[in-house]
Formats: structure tokens, sequence, C-alpha cells
């Protein structure tokens, strides 16, 4: 029995954990549920000895434990299959399965036909049609996330933690781990499952726990609760059975401006077909990892899509690389800040100019005091607090960096505009504000295509909400369809929107 | 922070903020370690302090600044190129080669060579990537290969005279003191600037080495930029080496093999960093101009050669710990 009492945690600003409980029991599995952001991976990362709370308890069978580091967890009987992979992409499978762990004879030396029996029992246990020699990286994602979970079952550990483990399984994998599961549970092992998929909460887990903004807001068995109540404890809003309306088509006689059909990106995008309209706000909702970021960064060309057809402009577009769009007149902000939009060590100047500086004749003369001028216009027009723009960019708070992008792209004026998740780690100030400025864009004729995993932000910006579950549109919301209830039911695909659009009308 | 708030009213005798100000500019330091150590050279041996010891110390600072500019550039693009030692030796041969103790074929000489450099430049880009090789691994061979190449067309001897004319133009001395070659640097200089700091392609090579992926999100033709800085730091240092066989009047296979080494640290030194992203052509002619004067004081020092050399290494060492150190942490 593992108890978490009182926990709280906060990164920076950020409260992550507050008062947070949830107690886990052998014997039984414990879906611990809630929407993004509500804390569930820095519990899993407490319990794994990643993160160290910053106040609270936990107990193990009664007795206070700290959990510092990996091996503390190890120690206790804790392992963990981890939402982003602990596997070493360079090193086989069996290699993987057995790393800190080989079984050994004298003087530290290999027990290799002990590794080749304990690897082919435990690929066989789940159906893993990979060869021991394999390297992880050449696997197929599902295979590396069913590695990842034999790894930790592998352990036999007494409380076993599985974070997402489903969310990139196939359904003859997930049968195969259901099974597994059951059995361990069978067994007294103490399981923890976090997962989106409320189907599986009702066939799988036996407690559930459910954590909204980092505090535990509910917790019992399963069997108390329906799927509206775990809906409704998770977001706070009450799930209405919708019946599929009529949708509106308040842009008939306006051609699209983007048309993309039947979008295909495997493994993430499966089937999205999405219209945007110049001057309006398009936002696309889903819980995370549904498609979303692979689909914009298929329509800006970082990717290539497998099949469907993408038109922009009236013209077909086959975009080779993001230079392409963007000289097309598409703009791409990413909400990863520091991976892919910030360029820290450069001035604040150079980073708002960047969109400048990528397009056109390369080895013309730039005075600097023309680059200046254009930094400190947006820096002006979009409130951006700097000290100096010859400051480098890493010396501006989160916020500020996000509306450095945002100024940077708004300053080039494209047709189009994509935003992957834009307000991430941005404070509600400053995603008013980002608000405030995409709105007028919208308003003076760009197309704004933005992707959010807040669904409240979505509800307050978006004119038309696509919502993508399992690479999917799982609905289309407008007008009097677009409800907080409805979206929230798409998000965990337990309904489908689909407006019948009249197609004379574009 | 203090420094933000007052840098903008310089006025204001604050040496404690003067002196974060000098140790953040790597250039600054270069300049004042190479006034320490021209110092030192001096009062270690007076005599030696004429006109001919300031000429020379501002030819070979010129030189190693001219093969360090591709290097800076490769190196803030997030690259490296070890290929320059080789092409500058390979340029300096075909330059004394070609010419033959005759004029008037410095034309020639140049657009063949800037060829050549711009080739091996490209080999080294596409390389580095289209196969997606280390840069380090991928211009130490092509650098090999450059340098056998050598022995095919010379088969090992020295080759040819570099032309009278054009040796004048490279080391003869205005009022005796300041050598002809800084007119090739009141051009080659302002070019490197230009490039790196007043083009749209510069600003671009400083978005790559800063990082690559938002690069290319923002519409930077990354792979175009990374190539284009191999080809120009190619160029850069076949120019080094034909001013190289006007310094040197004869060139031999692997002539100026050590410049691959020395102008990266001089690059280095300079403020450039490993990681790409940040640095200027500034920095690195100060870099140059310390590597210089740090030579000159183990000469003057009168060791062996296989001591200096030693000595050399040592200090290079010390001075990359030095530079390392300072470099900036990221969030």
């Amino acid at each position: 029995m593992i108890q978490l009492l009182d926990i709280s945690k906060t990164y920076g600003a950020v409260q992550a954990l507050k008062q947070a409980h949830m107690t886990v029991a052998p014997g039984r599995i414990t879906a611990l549920l809630g929407s993004n952001g509500s804390g569930k991976s820095t519990l899993i990362k407490i319990l794994a000895g990643l993160v160290s709370p910053n106040t609270g308890q936990v107990l193990l069978d009664g007795q206070e434990v700290f959990i510092r580091s990996g091996n503390d967890a190890k120690a206790l009987g804790i392992a963990t299959a981890f939402q982003d992979l602990s596997l070493v992409p360079m090193m086989t499978v069996e290699e993987n399965l057995l790393l800190g762990d080989e079984p050994t004879r004298l003087a530290g030396m290999l027990d290799q036909g002990s590794i080749r029996q304990t690897v082919a029992s435990l690929l066989e246990r789940f159906s893993l049609k990979c060869q021991p020699q394999d390297f992880v990286q050449t696997l197929p994602p599902s295979t590396q996330y069913m590695l990842e979970i034999a790894k930790a079952v592998h352990r036999r550990p007494r409380v076993l933690l599985l974070d997402e483990a489903t969310a990139a399984l196939h359904q003859d994998e997930i049968d195969v781990l259901f099974k597994i599961l059951r059995q361990l549970r069978n067994e007294g092992v103490a399981i923890v499952f976090v997962t989106h998929r409320m189907h599986e909460v009702f066939e799988l887990c036996d407690e559930a726990v459910i954590l909204r903004s980092g505090e535990t807001v509910k917790s019992g068995p399963v069997s108390d609760f329906s799927l509206d109540d775990l809906v409704y404890y998770m977001t706070g809003q009450r799930m209405q059975e919708a019946a599929a309306y009529e949708g509106l088509t308040h842009k008939a006689g306006q051609a699209p401006l983007l048309t993309a059909r039947a979008i295909s990106l495997p493994p993430r995008v499966k089937d999205i077909t999405l219209e945007a309209y110049a001057g309006e706000i398009v936002g696309i909702g889903g819980l995370e990892g549904q498609g979303q970021s692979d689909f914009m960064r298929a329509l800006l060309g970082a990717s290539q899509i497998f099949s469907g057809q993408i038109h922009f402009d009236v013209a077909k577009a086959q975009f080779k690389q993001p230079a392409d769009a963007i000289k097309a007149g598409i703009g791409f902000i990413s909400g990863e800040r520091n991976r892919e939009a910030m360029f820290a060590d450069r001035t604040i100047a150079e980073n708002i100019f960047a969109g400048n500086t990528a397009k056109g004749r390369r080895f013309t003369f730039l005075k600097k005091s023309a680059v200046n001028r254009f930094a400190n216009q947006a820096v002006d027009t979009y409130q951006i607090k700097v000290g100096r723009i010859q400051d480098a960019a890493s010396t501006l708070s989160g916020g500020n960096q996000q509306k450095l992008v945002i100024a940077r792209w708004i300053a080039m004026q494209p047709k189009l505009l994509l935003l992957d998740d834009p307000t991430k780690g941005v404070d509600i100030h400053s995603r008013l504000e980002i608000h405030q400025i995409l709105r007028q864009c919208a308003d003076d004729g760009m197309a704004v295509i933005i992707s959010a995993s807040d669904t409240d932000e979505l509800m307050d910006i978006a004119d038309r909400i696509y919502v993508f579950y399992e690479g999917m549109v799982s609905g289309m919301l407008e007008g009097e369809n677009k409800t907080h209830e409805h979206l929230v039911a798409c998000m965990m695909g337990v309904c489908h929107i689909q407006p019948e659009r009249q197609e004379g009308g574009a | 922070m203090t420094l933000k708030d007052t840098a903008g009213k310089l006025p204001r005798m604050d040496f404690k903020l003067l002196w974060m100000r000098f140790t953040k500019s790597p250039a600054a330091v270069a300049y004042a370690l190479s006034a320490l150590l021209f110092a030192l050279t001096i009062i270690i041996n007076p005599k030696g302090f004429n006109n001919n010891f300031i000429g020379s110390l501002i030819l070979l600072t010129v030189l190693l600044a001219i093969s360090s500019a591709g290097q800076t550039i490769v190196l803030i693009g997030g690259g490296l190129d070890f290929s320059g030692g080789a092409v500058m030796s390979a340029a300096a041969i075909f330059t004394s080669f070609t010419m033959d103790s005759k004029d008037g074929l410095f034309l020639q000489v140049l657009v063949m060579c800037l060829a050549m450099g711009a080739v091996v430049g490209f080999l080294n880009g596409f390389f580095v990537v289209k196969i997606g090789l280390p840069a380090m691994i991928v211009t130490m061979a092509v650098s090999n290969i450059v340098s056998r190449l050598q022995y095919v067309l010379t088969a090992g001897s020295p080759a040819g005279w570099a032309g009278p004319a054009f040796i004048n133009s490279v080391i003869h001395r205005f009022f005796d003191v300041i050598p002809s070659i800084v007119l090739y640097a009141a051009v080659f200089f302002p070019i490197v600037f230009w490039l790196l700091q007043r083009s749209r392609f510069g600003k671009q090579v400083y978005l790559v080495g800063n990082n690559k992926q938002a690069a290319y999100l923002t519409g930077v033709k990354v792979n175009w930029v990374i190539i284009a800085t191999y080809v120009i730091s190619g160029m850069m240092s076949a120019f080094a080496g034909i001013l190289g066989a006007g310094y040197k009047a004869t060139a031999r296979v692997d002539i100026f093999s050590e410049y691959a080494f020395t102008s990266l640290v001089a690059v280095i030194v300079g403020g450039t960093t490993f990681s790409g992203g940040v640095g200027t052509y500034g920095g690195t002619i100060a870099g140059a101009l310390l590597m210089t004067v740090l030579s000159n004081l183990l000469t003057t020092l009168g060791l062996p050669q296989t001591m200096r050399d030693i000595l050399n290494g040592l200090i290079i060492i010390l001075l990359l710990m030095m530079y390392n150190r300072s470099k900036a942490v990221r969030q």
C-alpha cells in the first residue's frame, strides 16, 4: 500500500500539484485521471523519484519513505513505464530490456544463456514480434512502448506505474497488455494507470483518482462513477448527450483560403479534412498527441503528407520545406519556444527580424538601423517589455518571448498564420494579449489556425473548432454547436459532430 | 541587474561595471592578453624590438586573420572546418607552380584557386548536410585528400616561385614598418564584416548556428546556408593560401597545414563558440593577434622547437579553458 499525502509541487511560478493525495492498494489497478496539466505526470514522477515534492509525505505500508532518485524507487520496488520512454534508441531490444538488471555470473560476467532465456520469455509474454538483437530505434513506436512496459514489468515491481502507456498502442497490443496487467493485479501488484481514454478506465481499472489543476478532486472505486461523472470531475463541466446539430455555413459564397482534404501522415494523422477562411480564427482542439502538431507541420511542408490534398490560396500546394510555405504566405508559431522558435543567444532585434531574415535576397546590404527600426516598431506595437533590443532574447520572460515570436510573424503579414499551442506555459495576462493580437489580425483579413490543449482558450478565441481524436476529426464545432460540453465530449472521442456542409457553397 | 540599468549611462566611472564589460568581450580580453605577452617579449629581449619585428607581427597576424575568416563563418553556422590548412597549402602550391617566377598571372591564379576552394568547400558541406556525417570527420577526410593531391601535383618537392611583383605586394614595407599585405586586408576585412554582420546571409548563418530547428521552421533554407558556409570557407582559405605563397615566395606540400588548428584556436579565443550562433570576425582578428604574439614570445625565449610546441599546446589549452568557462548559461 502506497499513500501520497498533501503533495505540493511548484515549477517556478506554476503550481503543478496542490496538496494532492492518492492511495494505491496492492492487487488493485488505480486509474489516475485528469486533463492536460492537471499534475498526473508530476505525481508519477514523484513516485518514480524524478521529481521531489515541495511538501507532503509518501508512505509505503505506513512508513514514510523518501524517493530521491530512480535507484531509490527501484529499491522500494517501484517500476515505471514512462510516457516519453526510457529506452536507449541505439541499443538492442535485449540490452534495453535488461539494462541495469543484467543477470551475472562469477566476477560480474554476463550470463548470456540466462539473458537469452529471459528476453525470449518476455517477448513471448508481450506477444512482441521483434528480435532480441533489433535496435530499438528501428522499431515502430507502438513496439517501443510495449518494450518500455515490458522493461518495467520485468523488474517484478510491487508498484507499477504506467504513464499513458496505451496512447501509442494498437488494439491488439492493448488486449495483450490488459491481460498482463490483470494477471499482475491478481498476483498482488499495485498498478497506477494514467490514460485519456475513458472506456479503458471502465474496462480495466478498479479505482479512480481524479486530479484537476493539481488537486485531488475525487477518488473511489470505478464502479461508483459514470462516464459523465468522470468527465465532470476532470473538467468541472457536465457533459451533455450531444446530438449532431445542423452546421452553419456562415462563409457560404467565399472560397476558403486553405483546404486540406483527407490528409494522412502516419502514425499520428489518419484522415483530416479542414478548411480555413480569410478573416476567421480556426481552433484545433483535442487531447495531447492526437495529430495536431503533425498536421500543422504537414501544412507548413516540414513533413510530407502520405496522402490527401492541400489547396492554399486557390492553388494546389506541395511545399517541400517550410521556406516554400512561408514564401507562399504562411507563418508558423510553435509553442515549443526554446526548441523551435527562439534564438536565445541572439538579440531581441535579431529575433524579431528573423522572419524577414529568412525571406528575400541573401547577399544584399542590410542596414543596422533598418533592422532596429523594424524591431522597435514591433516592440511598441505588441508591447513587449524589453530592456534594450540589443539584449539577448534569453533575458525575456516566457510570455514576452512568446510575444516576440508572434510579433516576428505578424510583422511579416502572412495570409495564413499557424499556431501550435502557442500559449503553453504563458501566463494569463500575456495569453490575453496574444488573443487580442490574433483577433486583430483576423479582423484585418488574416486566416488564423490555432491549436490549443486548453479548452477554455479554444472556446475564447476560436470561431470554429475542429476537434482531433486519434488522427481524425471527431467534431467540427461552430455556431450554437460550439459549447464546452461538445468540445469535451469530442475530445474524449465519445461523440461525433459533423455538420452537413453544402458542397456548392465553397 | 545593475548591469542593464546602468549600461546606458557610461560617464559614471564604475570600475566594477567596466571590468564586467571587459571580461564579457572576448575580443577585448584577447587584445589585453596580446599587449601583456607583447610587453613580456620586449622585456625578455629589448634588442628584438625593431621595425622588422613589428612588421612581421602585423604580416603574420593579417595572414592568420584571413585564413581564420572561413573558420569563423563555419563555426558561427554550427559547423567545423578542418580542411583550411590543406586548402591553403594547395592554393599556395598552385600559386607558385603557376606563376613560376613570372608576373601578371595573379588574376588567373585567383580565379583558379577560389574555384578549387569552392569545390573543396562544397564537398565538405555536401557530406556534412546530405550524408549527415560529423563535420570534424568529413573535413579531416577531405583535408587528407587535398593534401595527397598536392603530392600528385608536385611529387613532393617545392614547386616554382611566386611572381616577384606579387611577392612584393605582400611583403613590401611602407615606411619600413607596415607590410603591404594590409592592402589585401583593407579589401578582405570589410567583405567579411559585410557578409557576417550586414547581409541577410550572415544573419541566416547566426540563426542556423543558434537554433537549427527554429531557423528551419522560420523559413531559412538551412541546408543551403550550411553548405554555403563551407564553400565560402574553402574560398577564403584558398585566398589565404595565395597570399601565403607570396609571403613564403615558394611552397611545398602541407606548408600551411598547422593553420587548420591555429586558425581554429584564434577563432575560439576571439569569442566564437563551438556550439555556434555566437561570434564576430573582429574577435577573430584579436584572436589571430594573440596567437601570433604568443608564437613570437615562445621564439624569443630561445627554446628548442619541441619545447616551443609543448608550451604552445599547454598555453592554448589554458586559453580554451578560460574561454569555455565564460560561456553563457542557457535557460
